[in-house]
């Protein structure tokens, strides 16, 4: 007996909704639970209703389908489903992702949903690595329900306190699970750099490097706060930031 | 840098080849002056080298008289000099070493090089010179010419590849696969809408075929692509997806630049429209003010999706493009505010002739 499987669509085109249906129609062990039609309703969706399988559109409005994984923390069961990205798809080859390229056919949709089914039960870690290697331009955070997106260009310095870190921008604060590491690995280096073992300041933000002891320095930010800089910290800045 | 001694292995060669007529001066003395093999060689061997490196000299003298300021009065007084001076000095440095040599190996002055062979070998170097300048002027030619070569190519490869990315952006193909797919998935909804929109991105893609082929178009008919193109995007989004046009019927006679105005909607599209749940109205507005045509876009935005103005390359290329076409007689703005993106934009009216159209 084949279990039935709940599946979830996400689109924002309501035609391209309509025809995931039609393929599926003739799928009877799969269960469409719900459809969502942005980034934001797909990261609801997939938390409440736990889909076996998602069918996820990557150019959304709200979020892009890599980032309702990352804030769901899903890492399997998942179908992408895109038009056009070269940057993506060399992504998926290197990672082994299912994909479809719209517009596809009904053999190979149904191709997906044969080799989706089997890579259920076996729990590839291929999609988390896909996200930990894409490259950001915002930090999107999910905090008591809520979805914040914090774009890069807002960020001044990302902090790491025990097993989460402090993003702050525009003056504000938030807090995330994720390792300081992981999250440098996704910035750009020629824009962020980790000036401590416990700090990562945007290079735009720093305004001066300050000695207070002997071989103690500080990093000054344009709104004032000042920064613990490590003695490899300083290597690494001192390339970009004048001294006074 | 000098063709020679800016490598090593050439240098090596040069040094190698001059041995050859080393061995030749020193056994003119050997059967000329009855001089000793060894002092002869001691004394022809650098001297041939040295002059070997002051005729390299001669490069910079045809570097510093370029062809094209090249008279004939300018040519003999700069190479004749030069080939003077450098044969005396040389000389006066033989004369000098053979005084070295022979005091060294027991043979009083005028031996080792008499007064006869003196004038021979000044003629000689002379002439060697005057033929090193020529060969120099050769090979400089030939650079000249291979580089001009290799800048025709780099632009060439330039154009190619600005024309490519015109070819792309116009293609544009997320929006082709997806059109494609809404087509697919009208097929067993609604068979006529799909035939209709299958003729419509037909239609799109041929004006945008025959527009681009053109420099030069008027408003009018930049218009009118940019309607079958939003009429796709309607079919794709639906009830997301209003447009309000409001051009001034005199500005439909301006001449713009192909693909002026659709990159610009398409923009709108991607990243305002898109990203609200329940769409907008994307405004076009053109008039005519003193020889001036100003067009204004705006659509609303979704105040949390930060890549409008951040990122906005596909806006800085069409910006560098119109700037390309009129210089400082063009000016293009955008900003957000109140949940709006705006984009301001003038460039000089023309209006196309009557007739001067041949489609």
């Amino acid at each position: 007996m084949i279990k039935t499987l709940q599946l979830l669509i996400v689109d924002d085109e309501p035609l391209a909704r309509a025809l995931t249906r039609e393929y599926l129609a003739k799928h009877k062990d799969i269960n469409i639970i719900g459809e969502a039609t942005n980034g934001l309703e797909a990261v609801d969706a997939i938390n409440r209703l736990a889909p076996d399988l998602v069918l996820l559109d990557i150019f959304m409005p709200k979020l892009n389908g890599l980032e309702v994984l990352e804030l769901t923390g899903r890492t399997s069961g998942v179908i992408f489903t895109t038009a056009y990205d070269q940057y993506a798809l060399k992504a998926f080859d290197l990672h082994a992702v299912d994909y479809l390229l719209k517009p596809f056919s009904q053999a190979r949709f149904d191709e997906a949903i044969v080799r989706a089914r089997k890579l259920l039960d076996a729990t590839p870690a291929n999609i988390s690595e896909l996200i930990a290697d894409a490259k950001l331009e915002r930090i999107v955070v999910r905090d008591r329900g809520q979805v914040h997106i914090i774009p890069l260009a807002e960020v001044e310095y990302i902090e790491a306190q025990d097993d989460y870190i402090s993003i702050y921008w525009n003056g504000k604060s938030i807090m995330k699970t994720q390792s300081l590491s992981a999250l440098e690995a996704q910035l750009d280096s020629q824009e962020f750099v980790r000036i401590h073992r416990s700090v990562i300041a945007k290079l735009s933000a720093v305004k001066s490097l300050e000695r207070i002891s002997k071989d103690a320095q500080v990093a000054v930010l344009h709104s004032g706060v000042k920064l613990p800089v490590s003695r490899a910290g300083y290597e690494r800045l001192k390339v970009f930031v004048s001294q006074p | 840098m000098h063709p020679i001694l800016s490598q090593p292995r050439r240098l090596l060669w040069y040094v190698l080849a001059w041995i050859v007529p080393g061995i030749l001066l020193a056994w003119t003395l050997v059967a000329e002056n009855s001089v000793a093999w060894s002092s002869a060689l001691f004394f022809a061997l650098p001297a041939v080298h040295f002059y070997g490196f002051i005729l390299t000299s001669s490069y910079f003298v045809c570097r510093s008289l370029p062809i094209r300021q090249r008279t004939a009065l300018r040519v003999v007084s700069v190479f004749g000099c030069a080939s003077l001076l450098s044969s005396l000095l040389w000389i006066l440095l033989c004369v000098f070493w053979s005084k070295i040599i022979g005091d060294a190996t027991g043979y009083p002055d005028g031996v080792l090089i008499d007064r006869q062979l003196t004038s021979l070998l000044f003629v000689a170097a002379l002439l060697l010179y005057l033929v090193s300048l020529l060969a120099h002027d050769v090979f400089i030619a030939f650079e000249n010419i291979r580089s001009a070569e290799r800048q025709q190519i780099a632009s060439q490869l330039l154009a190619r590849d600005a024309e490519l990315q015109m070819l792309r952006s116009q293609i544009n193909p997320h929006f082709l696969f997806n059109s494609l797919n809404s087509i697919s998935a009208l097929t067993s909804i609604n068979a006529a809408a799909a035939r209709d929109m299958a003729i419509e991105l037909g239609t799109f893609y041929r004006k945008t075929l025959a527009i681009s082929a053109r420099q030069q178009i008027n408003l009018g008919e930049e218009v009118e692509l940019c309607k079958h193109f939003l009429k796709i995007e309607k079919i794709r989004f639906g009830q997301k997806l209003q447009v309000s046009w409001e051009i001034d019927p005199a500005a439909l006679t301006a001449q713009v630049p192909a693909m002026f105005l659709q990159p610009l909607l398409e923009n709108a599209i991607k990243h305002g429209i898109c990203n609200l749940s329940d769409g907008g109205v994307v405004q076009i507005k053109s008039v005519i003010e003193n020889s001036w045509l100003h067009i204004a876009i705006s659509n609303p935005v979704d105040p949390e999706s930060p890549s409008v103005i951040g990122t906005a390359t596909g806006l800085k290329n069409f910006k560098a493009r119109i700037h390309s076409l009129y210089q400082e007689k063009s000016r293009i703005s955008w900003y957000k505010a109140h949940n709006n993106f705006y984009l301001d934009m003038i460039i000089p009216f023309e209006p196309v002739m009557a007739g001067s159209r041949n489609d």
